[in-house]
């Protein structure tokens, strides 16, 4: 119990495609081992109004992370002068990561967001930045194996903005039940073209 | 060769089978023998693994003016993964008797199965109903036998007996302890801090219940691995009396904040 | 070992840390200032390993104040915070210093922020917590007495409850508490008992 650093503070992320829209989903706990110390935590961030980036892991390289991405964004904003796409934000974390391969960021980061297209873009990644892309979700955390089996069970094909909320929802509670670890509270992103719509879950506080 | 038991000090039945002692008990009621050398030279950490499923627990009783509360969560961990949400972690011993769970299941289960038959046996050999200090010893006696081979289980034995209500605490390193008020588990810290602070001698059995309650439900909030339902006994002159089985996660939470939340309105509009 | 606890209030930030230091099993000194007063309006307690709490808190309240130095500006809570968790972020992957803190700070536009901090370089906003193994004992009595917008007295009276609590169940005996409030007037210690 514990004895992985990935462990350490606990949390869990959960990004699934539906028609035009994609949504993420992440518990709200802090913990330091079996403590829990806060419950309204932010682990995704906005990246842009399409673009979304879910973080796991140790939450002081969550923070790190998140810091430097933001620097990255920034100077890419300036010399590009546009927002960045889907898969070259993935790139970015990727190359970010692996650039520590030796002493590495314990973060597992999920890229969910819209294509130029508006059609869905999942991205999920180990702590050295080994990619993997799926057409219908992806996941990370201390209940990654839970959040399949829900996952599996609840996703299909096509699900509009409404019926992905529904379908996100009940997969990441259901999992989050099932883990010491996570849960105390959930958030819920849908990124469709119009922007991005949050939602809080109530959720078991235990 | 060099022999394991040289660094290990074993159970004293390293020789041979021949001349292991069984206790004559022990025949009757098929309690597990002690391991022989040879467990632990086939897989050197073998008692270790018995410990693996650990339960991340809170429970907790208390003697007040009325008798005695009981309040237990009810989750069952493996790991970090919540094998069941719906453990009942109150052992009935007898009618008379409670015991409550912490550390390994299958230990608490059958340790405490196995002392409602002795105390049964007590009964039928004494006409009378055996003490809570005699019960609490002869489960005590009985686990530190098996000291240092795996046991695991920190466990309180209560029930009102022809002295009152009583509280012992056992744990499988042998200690055995008679007190006002307990609390086992990982998340025992956490209870004990709403417990201690809202302890009074004098209570009603509903005040005495909730205080248990509550101590619980803060305990299963902080605590990653206890969760679930509470379940709340009462231990009058009468027997023990099963109060109440909630969820603790969400009803009680969310019950609780809205509670809280009026309760500081109303403070507000005072001032 | 230390015990570390900090609340906030209405418009205060209360911050309480034990005041010994232990070399193995022998108490050197039981007075020892655990709580440092940053900038006027900020108070930094820690815990952790002894000798690096002090030189990293002095670290980060020197660099703070060559910062005012040079560009006339004092810092708010929540940018120190920041800092404070860059530097022990930077410092895990180098030369780990063994430091928990909980920081709390009084700023004119937002009023009073604690921010919880430990030597991985995490950085939580919270309003009330404990560090080290004081917070196995005194989080469920915090979150059974807490309010929102408490006033000092209130907060007072929940911080010398959580001491009683502590010193009843906790082992080792922390007999002497240092107090700590920051508000809109700056920083000032608080004695009682």
């Amino acid at each position: 119990m514990g004895d992985s650093i990935l462990t350490y503070n606990g949390g869990c992320v959960l990004a699934m495609a539906g028609k035009n829209c994609v949504a993420i989903a992440a518990d709200r706990r802090f913990g330091v081992q079996q403590t829990t110390i806060g419950t309204d935590t932010t682990r995704i961030f906005k990246i842009n109004d399409r673009l979304m980036l879910g973080l796991t892991g140790l939450r002081t390289d969550v923070i790190t992370l998140y810091h430097r991405f933001v620097q990255r964004l920034n100077l890419y904003r300036l010399r590009e002068e546009r927002e960045i796409k889907p898969a070259s934000f993935s790139n970015m974390v990727a190359s970010t990561l692996y650039s520590r391969r030796f002493a590495p960021y314990f973060v597992e980061p999920v890229v969910a967001g819209l294509t130029e297209k508006g059609e869905p873009y999942l991205c999920a990644q180990d702590l050295l930045g080994a990619p993997l892309f799926a057409q219908d979700f992806v996941v990370s955390g201390t209940c990654a194996e839970s959040l399949y089996g829900t996952s599996e069970t609840f996703w299909k094909p096509d699900l509009s903005p409404a019926e992905l909320f529904e379908v996100t929802s009940q997969s990441l509670l259901a999992a989050v039940d099932r883990d010491c670890l996570s849960g105390w509270g959930a958030v819920v992103h849908i990124i469709t073209l119009d922007g991005i719509e949050t939602k809080f879950l109530k959720a078991r506080m235990d | 060769m060099i022999k394991l038991d040289v660094f290990q000090p074993t159970f004293g039945l390293d020789k041979e089978e021949e001349n292991v002692v069984v206790p004559k008990e022990e025949l009757y009621c098929s309690t597990p023998l002690a391991p022989s050398l040879r467990w632990n030279v086939l897989s050197n950490n073998a008692p270790k693994d018995l410990t693996k499923f650990h339960h991340g627990t809170t429970t907790l009783s208390f003697v007040f003016s009325e008798g005695i509360v009981a309040a237990v969560d009810s989750r069952a961990s493996m790991g970090q993964y919540i094998g069941s949400g719906s453990v009942k972690k109150v052992i009935e011993i007898n009618k008379y008797l409670l015991g409550t769970m912490a550390g390994g299941a299958a230990d608490c289960t059958f340790w405490e199965r196995y002392l409602g038959m002795r105390c049964r046996l007590f009964e039928l050999k004494n006409k009378e109903r055996i003490s809570v200090a005699a019960a609490s010893k002869i489960l005590c006696n009985t686990v530190y036998q098996y000291k240092g081979m795996g046991l695991s289980m920190g466990t309180m034995i209560m029930g009102w007996d022809k002295k009152g209500p009583h509280i012992y605490y056992v744990d499988s390193e042998g200690t055995r302890l008679k007190g006002q008020k307990f609390s086992v588990g990982s998340g025992s810290t956490h209870a004990l801090g709403v417990l201690d602070q809202g302890y009074q001698w004098n209570m009603s059995v509903e005040e005495a219940c909730e205080l248990g309650r509550r101590s619980i439900y803060h305990a299963t909030h902080r605590d990653a691995f206890s969760g679930g339902y509470i379940n709340v006994y009462y231990i009058g002159p009468d027997g023990w009396k099963f109060i109440s089985h909630e969820d603790s996660g969400f009803d009680k939470h969310y019950q609780y904040a809205t509670e809280k939340a009026t309760q500081q309105q109303q403070q507000m509009s005072i001032s | 070992m230390d015990s570390v606890i900090a609340l906030v209030g209405k418009d205060f930030v209360l911050s309480a840390a034990d005041t010994a230091n232990a070399r193995s099993v022998i108490v050197m000194k039981d007075d020892v200032d655990k709580i440092l007063e940053l900038d006027s309006h900020k108070t930094l307690a820690m815990g952790g390993e002894p000798g690096d709490f002090v030189q990293f808190t002095e670290y980060i309240q020197k660099n703070l104040h060559l910062y005012e130095f040079q560009t006339g500006l004092q810092l708010s809570t929540h940018a120190v915070a920041n800092f404070i968790r860059g530097e022990l972020a930077r410092l895990i992957r180098e030369a780990p210093v063994l430091t928990n803190l909980l920081l709390g700070g009084y700023d004119s536009v937002s009023g009073p922020s604690l921010y919880y901090i430990d030597y991985l370089g995490t950085l939580e906003k919270l309003d009330y917590t404990a560090q080290g193994y004081a917070s196995f004992f005194i989080l469920g009595t915090l979150d059974r007495y807490y309010q929102k917008d408490i006033t000092l007295d209130e907060g007072i009276e929940l911080m010398k409850r959580c001491i009683h609590q502590l010193s009843k169940r906790f082992v080792i005996n922390q007999k002497n508490f240092i107090f700590k409030v920051v508000d809109k007037d700056g920083v000032r210690q608080i004695n009682f008992e």
